[in-house]
């Protein structure tokens, strides 16, 4: 039966340094399957894809292929044994159009005929011996009869960097499809995708499926794992742990697997009577600076002491930009924002954090975090400034260390060295918990989170979702920002669904379900909405 | 020998201690190239002619001699040295300072119209921070252009670099009390002008060498300010976020106008500062020109030789004012005076390998580690 396996990964070992990534791990594939990988961020997931599509090269183990051992040193070892990667970070050429994209590498040729009679002879000799054209009409025709086999809908003809993530992701899909590839690696693909967009694509893996491809499909999304896979395997720390028929086992046990033990129930939401206002919205706009579109448009919401408003909604549908407006990272263009009854409309980034905002914004390398600062240096970032921390211009070392320490020990966060490490190597959640705790133990009335989890495995979203709870029970507003509807759910007293800029639904958790919500982000109910907005207003 | 081995690998995995060992790998390697360069040029003198870039003033053989070289060294280091801590300056607060030239071309507008002017008796001091001010403001253009218009400040700071040096050329050599015209260059500042900086005593130290002075002092106390405000200010962590992440300044509520405009503020009035330490004891003046002086240019590679470290650039900037001052001295051993130029600027080069060999540390570091671990399992095992 052995020759059945499209893939066998058989003791694969892998070394960084003195970390063990790989410990011996097996992994099968047959034709025709989906092999779901899961395991917590830094299990391994990502090592082995890389080993098998010919990154890195294990230190032990085989690779065989339809059986027979094979030797993948290099990705071009992996494209000639058809070995495809969608990696999590796409591999685009931003500047480039789809076609392009798609035929890089592996361009399609053709001799160059020019009309120029009297170069002929010096024609041929260049064709033969200096160099080929690419013949675009030839590769339009292949790209589109893929296109038509796998119902996979792009414009061939536009840029990277003019389309959307999920047209992207189809792009690389494509792409391996050019090279008949018939093993196909998705890395975490559905991290950067809506929920919408999810069924799509996974829509997607079982055309793919049913036209013979094999695939291995890394994620810690279990929903999607038990929607498609036929196999699941889980690793943890590098080590194999087992491997199941998907319809012969359960998210439970998958999940306490992963992370080796029984996932404890999140925090219970306490009941909570919502005190006074605290931050408060009215008709905020937004304009875009360089498409000049309105990118938040008559915005208005309030958030109560005790309540956990989220903002639900696909990405890029304005919630980032009504975070930029309040925290004052971007400027408004008309609207009132009011805290603790104070109208801080116009006032500067530190005017608002002095004025009491508390903010974990969505990117932490990108703004969350210095990263080539120490955690002390970072435990201060937004409050160097305060007295405690400096005085007349000086900085008191001191205070901050002691600041920091304090942090390190409260919140849990784990590095290689003490304070003084330098954050760049650290892990994502270990780098969260700097921000998160940096931000609550300001103690300020408003606490801001964006996106608090991306990102992050079960065990440090489970910190962190009990540290927003813990707040909420200490009578703290907190404004939500979430692309997930199951961190929406489970954390959020009220829900404010976005779309395009403008608020369409403001519901309570228990009186909407996941898929009617679903509906309003997508702007299905938007035209509704609408007309119920006119009605009020006659 | 094991202890100080075990020393030495302590020492060696210190981010700092690599800096220091990664500049001295480049001078080393710069002046190896560099002695293969004599021995193609005239292998009978080759050895000689090293000695002597190597040696600078320490070949002469009256002591007297040694010191007074000596003392011509480190005046000539001062100047240097300031204009280094003008490059890191802004190199911190991430940006790249090629207007260096330019902002010492203002200083030493203002310097040879204040200081040499008959009718106005300037004080030294007033002079010296009329300069800096003057250098200052004129590196606060292109700061502006950045913060207000996000204009690259390396190109506003090469085109800044040839406005000053047409405005030198033009203002200098017009004027009969600054220029002298017999050899087309402007005056120099004499030691008893109000202008001269003073030598305290220093002069008498170095066999009478009056270009050594309280400036090299200064320049000292500037290089401790700085290194003071990068570690203990609130400017200072400042400066450094907006240069490591500037959105996570933005995020942070940190000013990055203002950040900006200090930082090129102070870089320009170290390089006015390097201005006044090379005019106002004497050692030179304003000469025709058709390109910016090579000062700004030098402050850059001897900033990056020095690890970008306040402390560092002393030593770096020591040590390419010794090989040069050195190397113009091989000139009667057959050797051509850009010899010696091209010494420095292979050294110089090189310095652009820092990171490299930095890295190359750092792998032969874990190599050992790695070697270490797996030596410890085997024993265990045993």
């Amino acid at each position: 039966m052995k020759d059945t396996y499209a893939i066998e990964m058989l003791g694969i070992t892998k070394k960084f340094g003195n970390i063990l990534a790989n410990d011996h791990i097996d992994i099968r594939l047959k034709r025709g399957e989906i092999l779901a990988l899961c395991g917590e961020n830094g299990a391994g997931k990502s090592t082995l894809m890389s080993i098998l599509f010919g990154l890195h090269e294990p230190d032990e183990g085989t690779i065989k292929k339809d059986g027979e051992v094979v030797k993948i040193t290099n990705p071009n070892d992996a494209t000639r044994l058809h070995i495809g990667m969608v990696h999590q970070h796409f591999k685009l050429v931003d500047t480039f159009t789809v076609l392009q994209n798609i035929i890089l590498g592996d361009e399609t040729l053709k001799e160059y005929k020019g009309n120029l009679n009297i170069f002929k002879k010096a024609l041929n000799y260049l064709n033969k011996h200096v160099f080929k054209v690419i013949d675009y009409k030839e590769a339009r025709r292949e790209v589109n009869e893929i296109i038509k086999q796998y119902d996979l809908q792009v414009d061939l003809d536009k840029k990277i960097r003019d389309i959307s993530v999920e047209m992207q992701q189809k792009v690389e899909i494509i792409k391996m499809l050019y090279r008949k590839n018939d093993i196909l690696i998705f890395d975490e693909p559905t991290a950067v995708l809506a929920e919408q967009e999810i069924h799509e694509f996974l829509k997607i893996l079982i055309n793919l499926k049913k036209e013979g491809k094999s695939i291995i499909f890394i994620s810690h999304k279990l929903n999607e794992v038990f929607e498609v896979s036929d196999q699941i395997t889980v690793i943890r720390k590098g080590q194999y742990i087992d491997s199941f028929p998907t319809n012969k086992t359960t998210k439970e046990e998958i999940s306490a697997l992963m992370v080796g033990r029984k996932i404890k129930d999140f925090k219970t939401k306490k009941d909570i009577k919502p005190g006074k206002e605290v931050l408060k919205v009215e008709h905020l706009q937004m304009i875009d600076h360089f498409s000049k579109k309105k990118v938040v448009n008559d915005v208005s919401f309030n958030v109560r002491k005790g309540e956990i408003v989220a903002l639900a909604g696909i990405d890029g549908n304005g919630q980032q930009e009504v975070i930029y407006g309040i925290t004052g990272i971007k400027k408004t263009h008309g609207g009132l924002i009011t805290l603790d009854g104070k109208d801080i409309s116009s006032f500067s980034v530190r005017e608002k954090i002095k004025a009491g905002i508390s903010h974990i914004p969505e990117d932490r390398h990108k703004y969350g975090l210095v990263l080539d600062y120490s955690i002390y240096e970072n435990s201060v970032l937004d409050r160097y400034y305060e007295k405690e921390f400096s005085k007349c211009l000086f900085i008191s070392e001191n205070s901050i260390k002691r600041f920091g320490d304090e942090l390190i020990k409260k919140y849990d966060i784990r590095s290689s060295g003490d304070g003084n490490t330098i954050v760049r190597g650290m892990s994502g959640g270990n780098q969260q918990k700097i921000i998160v705790g940096r931000e609550i133990e300001r103690n300020q009335d408003l606490l801001i989170a964006v996106q608090p989890t991306r990102g992050l495995d079960i065990g440090a979203i489970e910190v962190i979702h009990n540290l927003l709870l813990e707040q909420r029970e200490k009578k703290k507003a907190i404004l939500l920002v979430s692309l997930e509807l199951d961190q929406v759910f489970t954390l959020a007293d009220r829900i404010l669904v976005m779309y395009e800029g403008e608020i369409v639904g403001e519901f309570t958790p228990s009186n909407i379900t996941r898929e009617k919500l679903g509906l309003y982000m997508s702007g299905a109910k938007k035209d509704e909405v609408h007309a119920i907005k006119e009605n009020d207003n006659e | 020998m094991n202890k100080v081995k075990t020393f030495f690998y302590s020492l060696l995995k210190k981010e700092s201690t690599k800096t220091v060992v990664t500049s001295l790998w480049c001078a080393l390697i710069g002046l190896i190239i560099g002695f293969i360069l004599l021995v193609c040029i005239n292998a009978k003198n080759a050895p000689y002619g090293m000695t002597s870039v190597l040696g600078n003033y320490l070949i002469f053989t009256d002591p007297q001699d040694k010191l007074h070289y000596f003392g011509q060294t480190l005046a000539k280091t001062a100047p240097l040295l300031a204009m280094s801590l003008s490059i890191l300056v802004s190199y911190k607060a991430g940006l790249f300072n090629l207007g260096g030239s330019g902002q010492y071309t203002i200083a030493v507008i203002i310097i040879s119209f204040l200081g040499l002017e008959d009718s106005a008796n300037w004080p030294w001091w007033a002079v010296m921070i009329i300069a800096m001010i003057g250098a200052a403001l004129w590196s606060m253009i292109s700061g502006a252009l950045k913060a207000f218009f996000n204009v690259n400040e390396v190109i506003s700071g090469i085109m800044l670099n040839w406005i000053a040096l047409y405005i030198a050329n033009a203002l200098l050599t017009s004027n009969s009390s600054v220029w002298d015209t017999s050899h087309s260059q402007a005056k120099v500042i004499t030691s008893s002008s109000n202008a001269f900086i003073p030598s305290i005593g220093l002069d008498r130290l170095f066999d009478g060498n009056s270009i050594v002075g309280l400036g090299m002092i200064l320049v000292l106390i500037f290089t401790v300010v700085i290194f003071i405000l990068f570690k203990k200010t609130t400017i200072g962590y400042e400066l450094k976020v907006t240069g490591l992440n500037k959105d996570a300044a933005n995020y942070a509520g940190i000013n990055r106008v203002k950040s900006i405009l200090i930082a090129t503020g102070i870089s320009g009035a170290l390089a006015g500062l390097a201005a006044s330490l090379n005019l106002q004891n004497g050692f030179t003046s304003w000469q025709l020109s058709s390109v910016p002086p090579d000062i700004g240019f030098q402050g850059i590679s001897s900033a990056f030789l020095g690890g970008l470290h306040p402390i560092g650039v002393i030593f770096s900037s020591y040590f390419i004012v010794h090989i040069s001052e050195g190397g113009s001295m091989i000139t009667d051993l057959g050797f051509s005076p850009e010899v010696a130029s091209i010494m420095t600027s292979l050294i110089i080069y090189l310095s652009g390998f820092v990171a490299f060999i930095k890295e190359f540390i750092t792998r032969y570091e874990l190599k050992r580690e790695l070697n270490k671990i797996s030596r410890n399992k085997e024993e265990a095992t045993r």
